[in-house]
């Protein structure tokens, strides 16, 4: 967008983004040109784009690809998109964590943005693991 | 307004994650990957917490992956929940309409295959030119 500045991909949490083996690879024989990846990819990011005369996408900014994300591989009825394997990702995030990067991160947005800090009563802990039933609408959990 | 999914409302669907609080360790890197502001922070306890379940992006389950000790869960399949999906809401139609819009708006993602794979070729043959 003329007079937007383009977001950076260049890093992932400090890590070399061209280092990381994380995004999509189409086969192009499967591709039947739905178009469902190119805009199941968002706008910033902006991975692919399209062959209208052939009716196929096309992985263009592969560099911009969200680590972790594989949304247009699972949109895919087609199966004509694949991914690394997650493992290799998943340790990554793991050095995140034990090198204190993350904790770091989270510390700096949080003070950034002190809306994300909720107060919940105790018994919400007492759960394992959290049930909204209400997915339709912002659940706000305020004392 | 609620929120669409290509056309389907958003609101007549369930996903989101879920946090197993007996694994988690209060890393942060769920909060910190989503793009999407599904998560709020617990001081109390250190861990994120499922607040804005409604802004899940269908079908994305990028906190799991990364998610360090496999704390998070979603509905199983994500594939097939997807395709369900597409398939009852007919979503193509919209899908159509969409492409052509980011198309239009961002012109240089109209390409020919072989002029892409003929910039890729030339990158890479500037990049071996420039390590030798």
């Amino acid at each position: 967008m003329p007079g937007e500045a383009k977001p950076d991909f260049s890093k992932w949490h400090g890590m070399d983004r061209a280092t990381i083996q994380w995004g999509p690879v189409i086969d192009e024989s499967k591709c039947v040109g739905c178009g469902l990846c190119v805009i199941q990819c968002s706008e910033k990011r902006n991975v692919f784009g399209y062959d209208e005369e052939k009716r196929k996408a096309v992985v263009l900014n592969p560099e911009n690809c969200m680590v972790g994300c594989n949304n247009c591989q699972v949109a895919c009825l087609w199966d004509a998109i694949s991914f690394p394997d997650v493992s290799g990702v998943k340790s990554l995030a793991k050095e995140l964590v034990d090198s204190g990067k993350s904790k770091e991160e989270l510390e700096g947005r949080l003070k950034k943005n002190p809306n994300l800090r909720l107060q919940l009563p105790p018994r919400f802990f007492k759960r394992a693991s959290l049930e909204i039933v209400r997915p339709s609408r912002t659940v706000r959990i305020l004392p | 307004m609620s929120k669409t999914w290509h056309g389907a409302d958003r609101a007549n669907y369930i996903w989101y994650p879920k946090i197993d609080y007996s694994k988690c360790t209060g890393c942060g890197l769920c909060l910190l990957s989503c793009g999407n502001d599904v998560f709020r922070w617990s001081d109390q306890k250190g861990v994120p917490v499922v607040a804005n379940p409604g802004s899940c992006v269908m079908g994305c389950t990028t906190c799991a992956k990364l998610c360090p000790e496999d704390a998070i869960s979603f509905p199983d399949d994500p594939k097939n929940f997807l395709k369900q999906v597409i398939i009852k809401e007919k979503v193509f139609f919209a899908v159509k309409k969409e492409l052509k819009d980011r198309l239009d708006k961002y012109p240089d993602h109209r390409v020919s295959i072989e002029d892409v794979e003929a910039w890729k070729k030339a990158e890479k043959g500037d990049a071996n030119a420039r390590r030798s």
